[in-house]
This record gives structure tokens, C-alpha cells and sequence, in this order.
């Protein structure tokens, strides 16, 4: 029986190559070595998973064991004394290494890998400078017909890292076909990956510790020593993963996962991995456009900044203002300065409002995927194939694979349903009333207004089934999707910590900085009539709404751009320092990768430099007032069991809208053109 | 669960009980574990049993060196320390045994001395017991045997003899011979190196 991988917070003394060292019970030797600073060997071993013991270079000698053992694989325990380099298994190490230098290429001069290959790194520590066994020569065939990845089997080393991860996910494109040394890593009939419903991710790419995946164009991109690492979060969709690119000469190479080892959330979708393309692609704005005589012509920020200030200063109360909700707190913050302190409208309103409401994101509480050990899913379809919030459909499979239970609730049965211990299909409502019910059933406190309201509700067997593991939860969290998050967030006040998925990656941020409307909402405004309007970062939009000024400020020439009278280069979050607040609680840093593109400025720059024009001065939000706004709380309260909020566009449909110019200003364009690969 | 019965490590050593080349016994036992046994799940193991399959035949066919069975010796050693499964650890206990047997050193000088390694001996036709009967020579298909076969009543017949250029150490001359005159021994041609 799997336990689920709540941490245990027992801390205890063990002694690795005679130095003490504190660590968690719990903890497999080779975590517990990293804490001592020491690096035992390793080739298949994946922080986060269970040891394999495959490779077999992380035997360590424990005192009182005849044998050595795998150090990926054996607990720590209160006084144990570690042995990581004796002469024995140093030579076994040796043996090894010499083995699989025998059947590798040797060609660390050309190799993209160089730098960062354990191979070549565990090669150089030994001395082996070339192999005391036969050559092998496999000559395999690479798979290099899809812009993204390639693969190449004659450097795979067989260590398995990429079957368990694409399997732990839930993808399961990879396997091995044979076995021993004949052994390859293949997709199912060893087709081409965009023929196996490979979806591009990358988490191979990331899990490989040698040249056998690697990113399609990585060969002329540079070496690793060259590379400048920053780390910052990908603003695509709702899921705001933590990314890490590598810029050489101020010019991004590549991007890889950024989360820690480790974690579930380790991932980056196809996305977030390879659309940086964008950032210099033709539909990039480079210079301010102003319509004359009926044509956007370039002209200066000057007098770009001066027109937009003219208009806004003459619309004053009656301007309205729509935002993304995919901008940094920074450029929100500033923006409701710039609405609330100078242009004096109350028409300022984020995206939000399509597909849930800013008070949601604001009463949505902190919670850890990685210490849950029961997790509700209300109302979502998170899917990697469909690319909608994909890395919490992964983490999601991840945790159930690792221990923790999923309970799903809603109309049709997502995909992820497929590895829920209990799955309740049929109307939202309905169920959540029969799931409190049973929870009250079950002890759970709740207050007279609450009990009645699910009085005469029914209860099923598998809403007792489903009650029964939240009410022996240790960490449960209630995942829902941002329409019915008012339903959901009932169950909490019974038992377990709600959250709102938005759609996009700062709606906690935006709604806590204030870019809710007072005025006209959203949808008032795009529906209705304006006297001006300035859509501000990705909105879904195509068609001019009806106004007589439309200002976009947005880093890609979208349509909605092209109808615009005004069109302002924002840069793009890659070209951005600030923080956001994600869909969890937690705020997450951003920092600048490369220089905006041309003449593109922040957001915040803008706005500054169009109070300036309207003739007062404000400064960019700080970060005390940014973390200021962030403290604000609402708590979660009772009430009634009914949908409050309409969408009007489906999940998959809006993340796509928003990313169009991402999508087509990249290599992702191939995943549209493709047949049979997985698209959105 | 497969369909025919897996051979365990102590079926494949009783095959090799009519074997007397410890050599032999080990390449058998390893193409053997190879096909069938193996897990294939540990690098140790799986790899080295893999070389350990190429070194044996080398020594096999007399073109290995002394530090081939060293490298024999650190694969087996490793095995036995860091095998995932018992049947690595069993099949290194196995091979470290055979590989005690001083044959194996024999073999790198070109000897077999249970004469079983057809590279390592030649077949010999003993003169004295050489009835000229050309049995040998309608058996061989290599056209390796010359000699004149003896018609009865008449003289000046010479014993048989093995070109053992051509020779392939069949053994299908040695079962026909009705004498017994036909038996393997050393390679005459070897040169015995001294050992480095």
C-alpha cells in the first residue's frame, strides 16, 4: 500500500564520508548526500521518483551491511554511517563508465551535451579517456522530421530517465524495445514522435543526461559554458510554470523547466519551451503605429504618448480601460494608478471577468501540490494534449503516481479521470450539494444556513466513497475551475484548502492590484459603446468593439491591433522584470531575459509616460506597494449552491486566442500544420 | 508468464557437462544466460555479459591477449558486487570459478589442452596406424585429407595425410577412421610467446 508523500518533518543525524549532517527521516541517501554536499554518482536516478537501481553507480558501504546498496533506493535512519567512495565501489564505478564509454560515441569535441553531459563529467573523473572494452556500434537512425526535439539512440546510455518521466505524466510515449544492451528507447512501433502523440513538452529533453535528446536546432546554438542562465516564469496560461532560459549574446538559445528537481510541477509545455521564437517574429510591433488617413503609419513614442494622453485626458471619466490579466503586478498596479489617479475612469477591468471573477482569485487560498496528499478537481479538464493548463494536468498525474488520490467532479469525465480513485460525472451543482452532505455526514463542521441547504440533497455511494478519503486527508486541496468556484469553495470551509485555475498566469495579481472594475465591467465595455478604449496586453479579441478610439498596447500585432487607432509595443514578458501571483498563492519572480525588441517599453514605462502626457507624474508601483496589495485577503464564506458566473469561451479556445501571435510567430505554427500531431 | 520453461543457471552448467574446455563451458554458459536468463535491467550485468560474450569468443578462436581475461575477471568481480538480481550474482559466481581454471591462460598461447576449441588444435593422422583406406577422405569435404587409397596386393602406399591449412576440425574424418589413427593435438605452428 503506497503511502503519499507527505513530508515528515523528523530531522536526524547521519555521518556521509565522516562528516555529520542533518537531514530528514525519509530522505533516500543521494538527497541526503546533496545536503552534505557530496555527489554520489548517478545515471537513471530521478529526484522525485523512486530508485531503480539500474545504473548502479550510487553504491555506498553503510556500516553493519555486508553488501553495498543502492543509494537511491535506501532510506536514511537515524545514525547510519555512509561510505560514498570506497576503493571497491569506486572500481565498480570505474567499470561501469568504461562500459557504457564502449558502446557511446566519443565525440565530446562537436557534442551539443558538452558541459553538462554526466557522462562525460563521471569519464573525467575517473580518468577514462577512452574505452579498455570492445567498440559497439549501433548506427540507429535519428528522429529529427519535427522541429523540437531530436532524437538520436546511438548516445543513449539506456539509464531509462525519459520512459519513467513521459509515463509518470500520464504521456507514455517512450518505452523501451528489447532488452540488455540491444535494448532502445522507442516510441510505440517506433514511429516518429508526432506520430505517437508525443505533445512536444520537453520533459525528456530536460531528464536526459547525456546527447540522446536534445532540442532540434541545439546544435548551432553555442555551447553550455557560454550560456547565461536566468531564471523567470513562462506568462502563456494559467499554470505560470517556472522556466530557465540560456541567452548567449543578449540573444535567448533556449528554454528549459525551471521548477526545482523534484517537484511535480517540474514542466513546460510545448508552449512555453519553444515560443520565444516569437519574441522577433514579423508580427512584433517595433515602433509606435498611429492611423493616419486611414493607414497605421510608425511614428515617434513622443508623439505616440502625446496623442494616447490627448485622447484619455479628453475622455476622462468616460474612457474605458481592458487589460490581460497575463501582466506582471508591477504593470497592473501602475495601471490602476494611471485609471484611478489621473485618467480618473472607473471603467478599468481585467479579462478575468470572461471566465471567472476577481474576487474568486482573491479568496483563493496557499496550498503545496507537493505535500497534498488528496486532491479535488472540480470542473476542469486540465489536458497536455489539448494544451490547456497542461503542467497541472501533469503534476496532477505526477501526485497520483507518487501516492496521492484524485477525486474529479464534474459534467463529463476529463481525460485526467482516467487515474481518479473516484470520478462523480453529472450536474456540478447537484454533486457538490450530495459531497457536503456526506461530508456533514461525516463530522465535518458546518453552520445552520450551510446544513439546510443540502438537506434534501441525495447522497450516492460514491459521494460517501469520495467523502470518506477527504475526511482522512492530511493536506487536501480543492482544485476548481473559476466559474464554480463559489460552489466549490463550500467544501472547503468543511475540510480543505480551494483553489481557482485562472486561464491566464497573473489573475490572482491583476484582481489583488485593484483591476476591478467600479464602473463598467469587461464585457460592458466590449459590448457595448465607449468613447475610447485601451486594451492593454493579449485580450481575446478579433473585432474592434464599438468606440471611437481604440488604443491596443500589446507586443504582437494582433488583428484586434490592426483595427486599432493607436498601437503602443509593449514588451513581452521575457523582456520584463516583475512578479506575478500564481493560481497556488505564490508570488513568483520574473526577470528580465533579453532587451524589448526594438523600440517596444514595459507596460509600466507607458503608463508612466502617458500620465506624463496628461500632465501629472506618477512613479512605477514599488515593491512594498506591490506586496502591500498582495496581503489583501478576503475569506471564503457559505454561498448557495448556484453558477454565478457565465462563460462564453471554452478553456482550449481562449489560451489558444490569447497565444495566437506566439503560436504563429513560432515554430509551434508546424503543430497547426502537421497532421496528426497533437494541436491544441 | 513464458511459454516453455525458463532454464535456471544449474539447467545451462549441466549442459555443459560433456564439455570439457572450461572456455567452452563459459562461452555456453553465457550465450546462454544472454538469450534467456538475463534481466537486462542493470548495467553491470547486462553490459558486461554482453563483452564478456565477445571477449570468449576471442579466446576461443586464439586471437585473445592476457589482459582480455584480466577484463574477464573485472566483469565477473563487478557482477558478483553490484548485480541488481541474484542471477547476475549466481552467474559471476559461476563464471569466477570457471575462469580459476589455468586453461583459460592456455588458450591466450594458442593451446586448448582439452583439445575442444577447434582453433587451438589440429587434427593429426598417426603414420603407424594408417591402413589407407580412404574412408577419411570420402567423409571430408574440405578436400583436406591427401593420400592414395591402397589397393590390396600392392605396394609403395604412403600414410595419409592432413593439409591443416584446409582442415576445419570437423571431426567427421575421426569418426570413420576404422584405426583410430586420426587424433587432435597441439597446433605444431603456434608460437609460444612468453607471457607479458
Amino acid at each position: 500500500m503506497r503511502q503519499p508523500e507527505v513530508t515528515m518533518s523528523n530531522t536526524i543525524t547521519v555521518t556521509i564520508d565522516g562528516k555529520d549532517v542533518q537531514v530528514t527521516e525519509g530522505m533516500n541517501i543521494i538527497d541526503a548526500s546533496e545536503k552534505a554536499g557530496v555527489h554520489i554518482p548517478n545515471l537513471c536516478y530521478l529526484k522525485g521518483m523512486k530508485g531503480i537501481g539500474a545504473c548502479r553507480l550510487c553504491l555506498v558501504e553503510v556500516e553493519g551491511l555486508k553488501a553495498p546498496v543502492i543509494a537511491c533506493n535506501t532510506k536514511v535512519k537515524e545514525g547510519m554511517i555512509i561510505r560514498t567512495k570506497t576503493e571497491k565501489i569506486q572500481e565498480v564505478r570505474r567499470f561501469v563508465i568504461d562500459l557504457l564509454l564502449s558502446m557511446h560515441p566519443l565525440d565530446c569535441m562537436t557534442c551539443t551535451k558538452a558541459g553538462i553531459c554526466n557522462l562525460q563529467q563521471y569519464a573525467y573523473d575517473f580518468g577514462l579517456k577512452e574505452s579498455s572494452f570492445s567498440r559497439k556500434k549501433f548506427g540507429y537512425p535519428t528522429d529529427e522530421a519535427n522541429p523540437f526535439m531530436k532524437r538520436d539512440p546511438d548516445y543513449c546510455v539506456l539509464c531509462g530517465r525519459c520512459v519513467r518521466v513521459c509515463r509518470e505524466q500520464g504521456t507514455h510515449v517512450l518505452d523501451f524495445m528489447g532488452r540488455g544492451i540491444g535494448s532502445k528507447v522507442v516510441t510505440a512501433g517506433d514511429r516518429p514522435l508526432q506520430e505517437s502523440g508525443c505533445t512536444f513538452c520537453g520533459s525528456c529533453v530536460d531528464a536526459c543526461p547525456v546527447n540522446a535528446l536534445v532540442e532540434s536546432d541545439r546544435r548551432h546554438r553555442g555551447r553550455e559554458w557560454e550560456y547565461e542562465k536566468i531564471g523567470s516564469v513562462c506568462l502563456l496560461c494559467g499554470n505560470s510554470c517556472n522556466i530557465l532560459a540560456s541567452t548567449k549574446d543578449g540573444r535567448i538559445e533556449k528554454i528549459n523547466a525551471g521548477a526545482e528537481a523534484g517537484s511535480a510541477e517540474r514542466y513546460i509545455c510545448a508552449y512555453g519551451r519553444f515560443g520565444f521564437d516569437a519574441l522577433d517574429a514579423h508580427s512584433r510591433v517595433a515602433a509606435p503605429l498611429k492611423r493616419i488617413n486611414g493607414e497605421l503609419r510608425v511614428t515617434t513614442w513622443e508623439d505616440a504618448l502625446e496623442t494616447v494622453a490627448n485622447r484619455l485626458k479628453l475622455a476622462g471619466r468616460e474612457a474605458g480601460i481592458i487589460s490581460s490579466a497575463g501582466i506582471t503586478n508591477e504593470d497592473a498596479f501602475t495601471l490602476r494608478k494611471l485609471a484611478r489617479d489621473v485618467v480618473k475612469t472607473k471603467n478599468v477591468d481585467s479579462t478575468v471577468g470572461l471566465y471567472g471573477d476577481g474576487d474568486f482569485f482573491i479568496s483563493s487560498e496557499k496550498a503545496d501540490i507537493d505535500r497534498s496528499d488528496i486532491i479535488v478537481l472540480i470542473g476542469l479538464n486540465p489536458s497536455q494534449w489539448e494544451r490547456t493548463l497542461p503542467a497541472l494536468d501533469a503534476a496532477l498525474r505526477r501526485r497520483v503516481s507518487r501516492g496521492a488520490k484524485l477525486i474529479v467532479i464534474g459534467e463529463s469525465e476529463p481525460r485526467i479521470g482516467e487515474v481518479a480513485t473516484v470520478s462523480l460525472k453529472g450536474d456540478v451543482m447537484s454533486l457538490l450539494r450530495s459531497l457536503a452532505k456526506s461530508l456533514i455526514e461525516k463530522g465535518m463542521k458546518a453552520d445552520g444556513k450551510f446544513r439546510a441547504s443540502v438537506e434534501n440533497a441525495e447522497v450516492t455511494e460514491d459521494t460517501v466513497k469520495a467523502a470518506a478519503i477527504i475526511a482522512e486527508a492530511v493536506e487536501p486541496i480543492i482544485i476548481s475551475a473559476p466559474h464554480l468556484f463559489a460552489a466549490s469553495a463550500n467544501l472547503a470551509l468543511l475540510k480543505g484548502k480551494i483553489i481557482a485555475v485562472p486561464l491566464e498566469s497573473n489573475a490572482k495579481g491583476v484582481s489583488l492590484m485593484g483591476l476591478i472594475s467600479d464602473g463598467k465591467s469587461y464585457g460592458d465595455m466590449v459590448n457595448g459603446k465607449t468613447a475610447l478604449l485601451y486594451a492593454i496586453g493579449d485580450v481575446p479579441l478579433r473585432q474592434r468593439p464599438d468606440t471611437d478610439f481604440l488604443i491596443v498596447q500589446n507586443a504582437h500585432l494582433t488583428p484586434l491591433a490592426k483595427q486599432a487607432d493607436v498601437v503602443l509595443p509593449s514588451a513581452a514578458f521575457l523582456e520584463a522584470t516583475g512578479t506575478i501571483v500564481d493560481y497556488l498563492g505564490r508570488m513568483k519572480h520574473l526577470h528580465k531575459v533579453v532587451e524589448p525588441y526594438a523600440k517596444s517599453m514595459s507596460h509600466r514605462d507607458i503608463f508612466v509616460g502617458i500620465a506624463r502626457g496628461i500632465g501629472s507624474v506618477i512613479s512605477k508601483a514599488s515593491e512594498a506597494e506591490v506586496r502591500k496589495a498582495c496581503r489583501a485577503k478576503m475569506k471564503i464564506r457559505f454561498s448557495p449552491f448556484g453558477q454565478d458566473v457565465s462563460v462564453n469561451m471554452s478553456p482550449e479556445e481562449f489560451i489558444q486566442t490569447i497565444n495566437e501571435s506566439v503560436i504563429r510567430g513560432s515554430r509551434l505554427q508546424w503543430l497547426e500544420e502537421t497532421e496528426g500531431a497533437v494541436t491544441a | 508468464m513464458t511459454e516453455q520453461k525458463e532454464r535456471s543457471t544449474g539447467d545451462i552448467i549441466h549442459e555443459t557437462e560433456n564439455m570439457s574446455c572450461p572456455v567452452q563451458k563459459a562461452a555456453h554458459y553465457i550465450d546462454a544466460f544472454l538469450k534467456e536468463l538475463m534481466c537486462g535491467k542493470c548495467f553491470p550485468c547486462a553490459l558486461g555479459t554482453h563483452e564478456a560474450a565477445i571477449i570468449l569468443r576471442d579466446i576461443i578462436s586464439g586471437n585473445a591477449a592476457n589482459p582480455d581475461i584480466d577484463a574477464l575477471r573485472r566483469i565477473t568481480d563487478a557482477m558478483l558486487m553490484a548485480s541488481r538480481c541474484k542471477k547476475g550474482r549466481d552467474s559471476a559466481h559461476i563464471m569466477t570459478e570457471l575462469l580459476n581454471d589455468p586453461a583459460f591462460i592456455e588458450h591466450v598461447r594458442g593451446r586448448c589442452p582439452a583439445r575442444e576449441c577447434t582453433s587451438c588444435i589440429e587434427y593429426r593422422i598417426d603414420p603407424d596406424k594408417c591402413i589407407m583406406c580412404g574412408d577419411c577422405q570420402t567423409v571430408c569435404s574440405y578436400h583436406a585429407i591427401v593420400g592414395e587409397k591402397k589397393v590390396p596386393y600392392l605396394s609403395g602406399y604412403l600414410p595419409f595425410e592432413i593439409a591443416s591449412k584446409r582442415c576445419t576440425r570437423c571431426g567427421e574424418c575421426l569418426k570413420v577412421c576404422p584405426n583410430d589413427a586420426i587424433s587432435a593435438g597441439e597446433r605444431k605452428d603456434i608460437m609460444v610467446i612468453s607471457d607479458s
